[in-house]
C-alpha cells in the first residue's frame, strides 16, 4: 500500500492507496499515529481520503478505530471520506460507519472540519 | 480447473501467496472481478485467525486452502492441523456499541459470516475445517 499526504490550510489529508490488509496495517497505523501526534500544532483536522483504497480487512478497520479514539483523546477533528463501494460495504457490515465519521467526498469532509485550530 | 488447492505454513508472510493463489483461480475461471474482494477478505480473515490464534506457542501449522467452483457457487475451504477450535462459536460483536465500547478485535469472523452465503465448521480427524460458499455473481 502507498500512502500520500496533502496539507490544506487547517487539515492534513492522508490518502492510502491500494490494499489496507494485515501486511499494510502496522505501517499505516504508525503513519497515522505520527500525524496525530504532530497535528496538535500543525492542523486542527485529520481527514483520511479513501478514494484510492480498494480493500480493507479487519486489520485495517482496527487502525481506523484506534485512530478515531486517539484523535478524540487529542482533541483533533478526524474523519474519513470518499469510501469506495467495497470498503463502504465492510464499514457498513461491521457497524463502523456508525462510530467513525464518514463523509461522501473530500469537499464535504473539509467543509465539516473546524474552521479554526482547537485551542 | 474447477478445483485447486494449496498448502502453506501458518506464517503471516504467506498471506500474499494465498492472495495470488485466489486471484489466479479467479482469472482462470473468468469470474466477475468485483466479487473477488469478498473471497479475498474471507481468506485473509480466516487465514490470519489461524496464524494468530490457532498454533500453540512456538509451533507452526499447515494450512490448506481449496477452491471449488460448482453450479451452486464457489466454495472455499480452509483447513489447519491445530487444536480443535470452532471460530463460529465466538459471539458476534455488538455492532451498536459506541466508539469507546467497541472492542478492537473479533471483527474478522463476523465479517466473513456477513459476506458469505454459508459458513460452516467441522472437525475432521486432526483438522479444523471451515467451509465458505457464495455464488460469485450474487
Amino acid at each position: 500500500m502507498n500512502i500520500r499526504f496533502e496539507t490544506l490550510a487547517l487539515a492534513t489529508v492522508v490518502i492510502p492507496e491500494g490494499r489496507l490488509d494485515f501486511g499494510a496495517a502496522a505501517g499505516f497505523q504508525r503513519q497515522v499515529e505520527e500525524l496525530l501526534a504532530a497535528a496538535g500544532t500543525a492542523s486542527a483536522a485529520l481527514i483520511i481520503d479513501c478514494s484510492a483504497l480498494d480493500y480493507v480487512s479487519s486489520a485495517g478497520l482496527r487502525v481506523f478505530l484506534l485512530a478515531t479514539r486517539a484523535a478524540q483523546r487529542a482533541g483533533i477533528w478526524f474523519a474519513l471520506c470518499a469510501l469506495t463501494p467495497a470498503v463502504r460495504e465492510v464499514f457498513d457490515l461491521s457497524g463502523f460507519s456508525r462510530i467513525i465519521s464518514v463523509h461522501a467526498d473530500r469537499a464535504t469532509a473539509v467543509a465539516q472540519a473546524p474552521q479554526a485550530p482547537h485551542e | 480447473m474447477n478445483e485447486r488447492r494449496t498448502t502453506v505454513p501458518s506464517d503471516p508472510a504467506q498471506l500474499p501467496v494465498l492472495m495470488q493463489f485466489l486471484q489466479e483461480f479467479w482469472s482462470a475461471a473468468d469470474l466477475p472481478p468485483a466479487q473477488a474482494l469478498t473471497f479475498e477478505l474471507a481468506l485473509e480473515e480466516v487465514f490470519m485467525n489461524v496464524v494468530m490464534h490457532g498454533a500453540p506457542a512456538g509451533t507452526a501449522l499447515r494450512i490448506e486452502v481449496s477452491l471449488e467452483l460448482t453450479d451452486s457457487g464457489l466454495t472455499m475451504t480452509v483447513e489447519d492441523d491445530g487444536p480443535e477450535f470452532n471460530p463460529l462459536s465466538l459471539p458476534p460483536p455488538d455492532v451498536t456499541a459506541s466508539l469507546g465500547e467497541r472492542p478492537v478485535g473479533g471483527q474478522g469472523v463476523f465479517l466473513v459470516r456477513q459476506m458469505m452465503e454459508s459458513v460452516s465448521y467441522q472437525r475432521v480427524g486432526i483438522r479444523n475445517q471451515l467451509t465458505m460458499t457464495k455464488h460469485p455473481s450474487a
